[in-house]
């Protein structure tokens, strides 16, 4: 990351998208569930101890029966909230996934 | 019975907008409080906000983020964190909850301004529930510093600086005026959900939240952490109307409130952030750099969103990577010299590791800021403890009211950026902080920096123990350097082995 002045003037010329997470086992089913819910991507974890930033390049789908399962109990996609401190890329939530994408591809 | 998924409902829910008869819709909605850039109401009706949520939901989840924070809370408060903490983490905190909590309230008196005067539906329903995070927010930063004021008297600054004329607290009010009190609906929507919210809150409450666990005190971490998700949600609010002004010829206008609102709160930051992350916080519990943390917050991921949105990157974007380098080791050696003038402890943060830690993380440090805390050093060593503390005030900046300052050493050149507007002279500490005032001069004129006040008489007597006194600071309260100069006995030890 301590990179030199030209890798940060071209730092924003990225297409990373996902949740970052606030630590514990939401965060980590939801690494799980990236995984099986994007199967030709490249996952990231990137693990801050506080936060936890998972991404992939352009877009991450999240399904609310694959955390479920990970998780090992019932598990409503609004409850995601709880833990979403922050994310990359833009958002769409609704109630059986959670989608996060850039339109344009930089 | 079966219950229908949220999409199937929400529109027909949520969409509050009628045609009034009584009055006349400019009436209803005053360009001064919707400050939609004379755009008509039909322009709105394709807003759509990304992050949806339903009350039944928000109650559900903030029930549950709050039995969060408060159990941490309740399970920690007996593990002697305070006790334990070193001194320059209790400093992190102390000027945290002062500068950040009774903010909160402006921040929620801003959510309501959408609430009522937001032009679309969507807005006004997502701004609702802004409104009451930012009250949760207050409530919990005045709450859970309470439990150390009767241990420190710092720590009642959480509810007092507000309310005071110190220093960096009018720097802060200056700033948080400017995007949250004093702007309309669409204009508070831009400067405060998308520029502040959405990209500088994260360094705060999510950069600070790894240094916190780092240094063990979960509380904090906890806490910030989990108020980050209210921020990420509500922090939405702004994008779908960024791309309603793009599409209709207005593009320039939000692009020059987003660079106002990221200029100011760079400009805060540095003073705000960056002296904790690479300072204060104890060297083995710092998680990354400041810079690095800005890094990935603000040039990785909020700057992209920018381009997404079909805005350009600020008009000062290399200044201000040049900036995130330098600045905040300026500001940090004033906060750490004007000491008596904050109502923390600064904690120097260069026995000889960190100093090395430093050079690492910004090369160069040693040759620039580096000398200047060697004459500190120095003269702390020689027992000349009155040359290590100030006997007048900074020049401050007539936008960001902090002090200005230049990387000193070889290269060193001091600037005013100054200006004369209706026969008064304002100094600025930069190019940003000068364009900023000259896009709306009428707006910020009239205000007066603390120097400014010093000089037309405010502050009696008129030398630095009358400035102390205006800025409310008690003995007890003023700053002192937070380990009290124990790390001299590192510096000594170190020389000592090098003469031997």
């Amino acid at each position: 990351m301590n990179g030199t002045r030209n890798d940060i003037a071209n730092a924003h010329l990225n297409n990373r998208v996902g949740p970052v997470l606030r630590q514990g086992a939401l965060a980590k089913a939801v690494a799980e569930a990236a995984e099986v819910d994007n199967p030709d991507k490249t996952i990231t974890i990137d693990d801050k101890v506080a936060y936890v930033r998972i991404s992939t390049e352009g877009e991450m789908i999240l399904r609310r029966t694959t955390i479920e399962e990970m998780l090992g109990k019932s598990f409503q996609m609004y409850e995601l909230e709880v833990e979403l401190s922050s994310f990359s890329g833009r958002i769409e939530n609704g109630s059986e996934q959670i989608r996060f994408y850039f339109e344009k591809t930089l | 019975m079966a219950v229908l998924n949220r999409l199937d409902w929400y529109d027909i829910a949520r969409d509050t907008n009628w045609t009034p008869t009584y009055v006349a819709e400019s009436e209803l909605f005053p360009e001064e409080l919707s400050s939609a850039f004379g755009l008509p109401a039909e322009v709105f009706e394709e807003y759509d906000e990304p992050y949806k949520t339903t009350y039944p939901e928000y109650v559900k989840v903030q029930r549950e983020k709050d039995a969060g924070a408060y159990s941490v809370k309740a399970a920690l408060e007996r593990s002697k964190m305070f006790e334990n903490a070193s001194p320059g983490w209790l400093s992190v905190l102390k000027l945290h909850f002062g500068a950040i909590a009774r903010g909160e309230y402006s921040a929620s008196s801003a959510e309501a301004r959408m609430v009522r005067f937001g032009r679309a539906p969507g807005m006004r329903n997502m701004a609702t529930f802004g409104m009451m995070d930012e009250i949760r927010h207050s409530q919990l930063q005045l709450f859970f510093p309470h439990q150390y004021v009767s241990k420190d008297r710092q720590f009642d600054w959480a509810f007092k600086a507000y309310d005071t004329n110190e220093w960096a607290m009018i720097a802060a009010r200056h700033f948080f005026d400017d995007v949250m009190v004093t702007r309309g609906a669409v204009g508070v929507a831009l400067t405060l959900t998308f520029a502040f919210e959405s990209g500088f809150t994260n360094m705060q409450f999510l950069g600070l939240a790894a240094d916190a666990a780092e240094a063990g005190d979960w509380t904090f971490s906890s806490l910030i952490s989990s108020i980050q998700t209210d921020e990420s949600r509500h922090a939405q609010i702004g994008a779908p109307l960024v791309q309603i002004l793009v599409k209709n010829g207005k593009k320039a206008e939000a692009q020059k409130l987003v660079d106002i609102s990221i200029w100011r709160a760079w400009k805060l930051f540095s003073i705000l952030t960056g002296p904790v992350m690479d300072y204060y916080t104890p060297l083995e519990h710092r998680k990354q750099s400041f810079k690095e943390f800005m890094q990935e917050w603000i040039v990785v991921q909020f700057e992209r969103s920018l381009l997404e949105l079909g805005l350009d990157k600020p008009w000062f974007w290399d200044d201000f990577l040049h900036e995130i380098d330098e600045q905040h080791h300026g500001m940090h050696l004033g906060v750490w010299f004007w000491r008596p003038t904050v109502w923390w402890n600064p904690a120097a943060g260069v026995a000889p590791a960190e100093r090395e830690w430093l050079e690492e993380k910004y090369p160069g440090w040693n040759a620039t800021w580096g000398q200047c805390w060697d004459v500190i050093t120095d003269n702390a060593l020689d027992n000349k403890m009155e040359q290590t503390l100030p006997v007048t005030l900074p020049v401050v900046c007539n936008m960001c009211q902090l002090p200005i300052n230049f990387t000193p050493g070889p290269a060193w050149k001091t600037r005013d950026f100054s200006l004369t507007y209706e026969a008064r002279d304002y100094h600025f500490c930069s190019e940003g902080c000068r364009w900023c005032f000259e896009q709306e001069p009428t707006r910020y004129q009239d205000h007066l920096s603390l120097v400014d006040r010093f000089l037309a008489g405010q502050i009696q007597p008129p030398d630095l123990g009358g400035a102390l006194k205006y800025m409310n600071l008690a003995p007890g309260e003023m700053g002192e350097d937070a380990l009290k100069f124990a790390w001299l006995d590192e510096v000594r030890a170190e020389r000592l082995k090098k003469a031997s």
